[in-house]
């Protein structure tokens, strides 16, 4: 089935839709939730959660700002991240209940809405291929050994071409390096 | 805000939640780049484009995109590791016979059966290369839970087998052709297709780790043909002669016939050149006819001359001048004491000044009883090639000389089979006066004949050829004088030998 099948039944509030979606974008959300994820019990967890994501959510995905792909992406990999950061609290749960809140405070938002929007200016600058390198790294998490594999490099060659990567970011952030 | 490594590290994962770029979306996966490596790879070994050596660049290039293509995929499932060994059995077993191809021992391996077995074997590879691909892709969709179809890969099964059939049994038509390379060029845009159409599956492949990356395969692989031909067109350029100093004769017998030939008018460096063995042959000669012609092997320079004529409207003459002439052949023939008339001739050749080049030299001859009835052969094809260096005459047998039966494909006659006599031999490059001779005897069948002997010098003017042909094997192939890498100059020995006072037909040069 085609995506453009695919998101008319979805938006149908079809639940064939979700067969589909689940068919076809299955593979692409485990091959997200792979590098983030360890346990394979969670990896399913995380699978499930977020299909139901998308199904939820579907209203506001918006075409405009990119494809199906790319929104199942975001979903999937923010869900997977959400379930680290669950399993990490519940660890920590008795410390946590004594400690301030971990919410953002309004100066923490604006600043960090900044932070994105400077760093995603950096990261238009960089060469296609560096920008690959870029987001399999520090969007994807992918490790350096699968960026190796895929991209048909040695891991050595990877963290020196993310190092040169980083660099040049910290560059174009910050002046001379350190400061953002 | 300062940042350490760790810190900034987080920061930059933290900030980038937002939707990935599409492109970035497209481009994140283990399976688009490997398999679009491998359909590259399909389209160049393939099909062969025989110009501009397109059909050795392209299918070199196509191997090395399936390297690497199969090289990632390889851990995908069994099928793809099949592929990766099997192209990786090509590369050992093709790479090595194309270094071999740049020598001028390629023809041990052409003219043998063990090519027809090499073909073979490569044939299959391919074939089984075809049908791992097929079952690769089939196993990557049911490991994602897709609908199992590979019509490209299948498509290109059979199109291997009809060119593989069309191929043994010779067939060269023009509309079947065309309708296999239009069915090729739809194999490979379903084949295109299928792997885009793949995506989702190829998001289940788990990628090979590499110890060398892309690019070190690619230059290893480069490096290796580049130092491979460079070592081949070195040393494997020119045939292996048996150079010897030269012995000062000491045969009284052989030195009189010398002082006898030379007073009856034979060139006396042609005859320090001859073995003893060919000068006794023409004790007690009658009489000599000589005749030497200066030919040039380069392309000389064009001189355009403006000239007022009698109506006095200019007009445009232009033709070549040849400053150097660097090939002197001279012809011989020397009438011998027997009965019913002999003549031994002898055909010699000299270097003049050195052409830039030296790699494989072929001499064909057109014995003067080839074209004509009233000759006949009288004996064995003898002589011997020669060169100085620092005041010393080296010597060398030719590599082969005698009679050898080919086919040859004319533009005008199609093909056609000839028995013609060939010396095959090489030059060294730092000697100079390169120089030898070919000598047969005739003798007379019917009065009346001409004597109408003919040598083709065929000279290699370069390396840069490939594959790797010697003179020899270019003069066999075509009877054009000027083709690729060779140049062939043409002399003949004609006389009326009936005429008391024997000249030459057409006179000499010199």
């Amino acid at each position: 089935m085609r995506e453009e099948e695919i998101l008319a039944l979805l938006r149908a509030r079809d639940e064939a839709g979700m067969e589909e979606m689940l068919k076809h974008y299955g593979p692409l959300m485990r091959y997200i939730i792979a590098p983030i994820l360890r346990d394979a019990h969670d990896r399913e967890d995380c699978l499930s959660e977020a299909a139901v994501r998308v199904w939820e959510n579907f209203d506001t995905y918006d075409d405009t700002r990119g494809s199906l792909a790319a929104w199942i992406t975001a979903v999937t990999r923010n869900t997977a991240l959400n379930m680290i950061r669950r399993n990490n609290r519940q660890q920590t749960e008795e410390i946590a209940a004594e400690t301030p809140s971990p919410a953002p405070t309004p100066e923490e938002i604006i600043l960090q809405k900044e932070r994105t929007r400077v760093l995603s200016q950096a990261v238009d600058t960089l060469r296609p291929r560096d920008r690959n390198l870029f987001y399999r790294k520090y969007y994807y998490l992918q490790s350096t050994a699968r960026i190796a594999a895929e991209l048909g490099m040695t891991e050595r060659a990877v963290e020196g071409r993310l190092y040169r990567i980083k660099k040049k970011l910290r560059s174009l952030m910050g002046g001379d390096g350190n400061e953002v | 805000m300062k940042f350490d490594e760790k810190d900034f590290d987080t920061m930059l994962e933290s900030a980038m939640s937002e939707l990935p770029p599409d492109d970035i979306v497209e481009e994140v996966t283990p399976w688009r780049k490997s398999m679009r490596r491998v359909i590259i790879g399909l389209g160049l070994t393939s099909l062969t484009l025989n110009f501009w050596c397109l059909n050795y660049i392209l299918p070199v290039i196509g191997m090395v995109f399936l390297f690497l293509g199969y090289r990632t995929l390889r851990r995908a499932n069994g099928w793809f590791m099949g592929c990766y060994v099997l192209t990786l059995l090509r590369l050992v077993t093709w790479f090595p016979s194309l270094i071999w191809d740049a020598t001028i021992y390629n023809r041990i391996l052409t003219e043998s059966s063990s090519s027809v077995f090499l073909i073979a074997i490569s044939l299959i590879l391919r074939f089984i290369g075809h049908i791992c691909l097929w079952q690769g892709i089939k196993a990557v969709q049911r490991k994602a839970g897709l609908e199992e179809h590979a019509g490209g890969a299948v498509g290109l099964i059979v199109w291997f087998l009809v060119l593989t059939v069309l191929a043994m049994i010779g067939y060269s038509g023009i509309i079947i052709g065309l309708g296999v390379i239009v069915a090729y060029i739809c194999i490979l845009r379903s084949l295109w297709t299928l792997a885009r159409d793949m995506d989702e599956a190829g998001y289940m492949i788990d990628a090979s780790p590499v110890h060398l990356p892309d690019w070190c395969v690619t230059l290893i692989i480069g490096g290796i043909l580049a130092i491979g031909l460079t070592l081949a067109y070195t040393f494997g350029g020119s045939y292996d002669m048996d150079w010897q100093p030269m012995e000062v004769s000491g045969d009284e017998e052989a030195a009189e016939v010398r002082a006898h030939l030379a007073e009856l008018g034979f060139p006396e460096e042609i005859l320090r050149d001859m073995t003893d063995a060919d000068v006794l042959e023409c004790k007690g000669a009658i009489r000599v006819v000589t005749e030497v012609r200066n030919h040039a092997l380069n392309d000389g320079r064009r001189v355009q001359e403006k000239k007022k004529n009698a109506d006095g409207y200019y007009s445009f003459h232009t033709y070549t001048v040849y400053d150097v002439k660097e090939l002197q052949i001279t012809g011989v023939a020397v009438e011998l004491p027997t009965e019913r008339e002999h003549w031994k001739i002898i055909h010699h050749f000299r270097w003049t000044s050195h052409p830039g080049y030296f790699g494989t030299e072929c001499i064909q001859l057109w014995p003067a009883y080839h074209l004509s009835k009233g000759w006949g052969q009288a004996s064995d094809f003898t002589g011997q090639v020669l060169y100085d260096k620092d005041g010393v005459t080296y010597t060398s047998p030719y590599i082969s000389l005698g009679e050898e039966t080919f086919t040859s494909t004319s533009m005008f006659w199609g093909q056609s089979t000839s028995t013609d006599v060939f010396a095959e031999f090489s030059m060294p490059d730092d000697g100079e006066a390169q120089r030898g001779y070919v000598s047969y005897t005739i003798k007379e069948m019917q009065d009346g004949w001409l004597v109408d002997a003919w040598i083709n010098y065929t000279h290699g003017l370069s390396w840069r050829q490939y594959p790797f042909r010697t003179a020899k094997q270019q003069r066999m192939m075509t009877s054009q004088n000027r083709v690729g890498a060779f140049m062939t100059v043409q002399d003949a020995l004609q006389f009326n030998a009936a005429e008391e006072k024997t000249q030459v037909i057409g006179g000499s040069e010199e």
